[in-house]
């Protein structure tokens, strides 16, 4: 579940829900959009949740769909296959947990069928839909820059995938090749908006487990001894924004801890939070710090955390326990450290 | 330099069959059908395979399903993705004590 269980994004089915009618038996001819869902739909979008199809169609149906509502769908699942593996493969394409996943369909057969592969999959009729705006889980607390362009985000990072695919050589040759731009600065107050909703949506790489409130984040940012960093990422394929960030405390002399390490799914494979965990340690080294330490959740959901962890040189002992289900990973700054690419802008970096 | 948390996972002569079944779950969660023929010494992450986030995260769910390991809940630094033969052995190691512990 997202630290939250804000829904990301909403799967649809289409005939006799999305469409007044059924797509096949309309032909030649097509059925028309439902005009209260498709409002629905415009309204999610514009706060930053994404919508996708599942549907016992052609994929020509999705992209009828796409005209018909006027709205774009970040990911179509058009076949006779069950419809959990559907929204499973869509949670997967998008990079984000199933829980934060939400389902429309008419048919009482397949929201059973969801409903007991996937509880945790939020799961509707169009009625229960109809509603769904005014629901906390539909209701993001702020609406920022980045979450308006989400849908548009997706897309183009669809565009960089396929383009991948046919890519000869190494992933770093390949965010070289893309103009990968990582940029690593102190937050300022306006930056407050989107980290506080970063915290938030997070779950694969948030190393707190919760989300941070605008207040503590304001009153982090410009207090003695804390650093509030921001993440942002851009390449020629999109300007992605702020995608990351982490608190740094160093009240502590010689160790420089990170209560707060973040990252958007939307960045992951994208050198973000190698690029941070590099850059981390080497403003320790340079501050005079012995090591850099991150409590981190030993969970299954972490493990792309962890991975980049150990990556970046961080160590873990069981004994380092961190409350429940927690361990401080440390990395210790006596070995010389490994040089940022130089696609990496960042403070104390030339 | 830190061991493997448990000795006998490094110790073990990587299992020929589990390591092949592991090149074809490598091959599938990075797209790249060269990684079918790595050798064991080969390194997972870096200049070898070049696993990342992503990457590792499949590989580790297909391991779990494949073999009921659960590499992310007993190595806690994920160790075993050192090379291609410290994965095979980890797995094969968890394998064969599944097997004479259920009887």
């Amino acid at each position: 579940m997202s630290t939250s269980g804000l829904v990301k994004c909403v799967v649809w089915d289409l005939d006799n829900t999305l469409l007044r009618g059924t797509y096949l038996e309309s032909l030649p001819g097509r059925p028309p959009a439902d005009p209260a869902l498709a409002s629905l739909l415009a309204e999610l979008g514009r706060r930053g949740i994404v919508h996708a199809i599942a549907s016992r169609n052609p994929p020509e149906a999705a992209e009828y769909a796409a005209q018909a509502t006027g709205c774009v769908f970040v990911a179509a699942e058009c076949g006779w296959g069950r419809k959990s593996e559907a929204l499973t493969r869509i949670a997967a394409g998008l990079d984000i947990a199933v829980d934060a996943l939400a389902f429309v369909d008419d048919d009482p057969y397949e929201r059973a069928e969801v409903g007991a592969a996937l509880p945790g999959v939020r799961v509707l009729s169009p009625e229960d839909a109809a509603d769904a705006a005014g629901w906390p889980e539909f209701s993001p607390a702020e609406v920022t820059e980045e979450a308006r362009r989400r849908a548009s985000l997706y897309q183009q990072r669809q565009r960089r995938q396929e383009a991948e695919a046919v890519f000869t050589g190494s992933h770093e040759d390949f965010l070289r090749a893309c103009q990968t731009q990582v940029t690593i600065a102190a937050a300022s107050p306006d930056d407050v908006p989107r980290l506080r909703e970063l915290s938030e949506r997070t779950s694969q790489f948030n190393s707190a487990g919760q989300a941070l409130s605008a207040a503590s984040l304001q009153a982090l940012i410009g207090a003695p001894a804390r650093d509030v960093m921001t993440v942002r990422l851009r390449d020629r394929f999109a300007d992605d924004g702020l995608v990351g960030g982490c608190v740094i405390d160093r009240r502590q002399e010689r160790v420089w801890t990170v209560p707060l390490l973040m990252m958007s799914c939307r960045a992951i494979g994208r050198g973000v939070i190698d690029s941070l965990l590099t850059w981390l340690a080497g403003g320790a080294a340079r501050h005079g710090a012995a090591a850099v330490q991150v409590p981190c959740p030993v969970t299954e959901r972490s493990v792309p955390l962890r991975l980049a962890l150990t990556r970046a040189g961080f160590r873990a002992r069981p004994d380092q326990a961190a409350g429940h289900d927690r361990v401080v990973f440390r990395c210790e700054l006596g070995a010389p450290r490994p040089a940022l690419p130089d696609w990496v802008t960042a403070p104390g970096e030339t | 330099m830190t061991g493997l948390p448990r000795p006998a996972a490094g110790t073990a002569e990587a299992d020929p069959v589990i390591a092949d079944e592991l090149r074809q779950l490598l091959a599938t969660a990075t797209g790249r059908a060269e990684l079918a023929g790595i050798t064991l010494d080969t390194p997972l992450f870096g200049a070898g395979v070049g696993l990342d986030s992503l990457t590792g995260t499949l590989l580790l769910r297909q391991v779990r399903q494949r073999f009921g390991v659960d590499v992310a809940a007993e190595d806690l630094n994920l160790d075993a993705l050192a090379t291609l033969g410290t994965l095979a052995s980890f797995v094969g190691d968890r394998v064969a004590g599944a097997r004479a512990g259920g009887g």
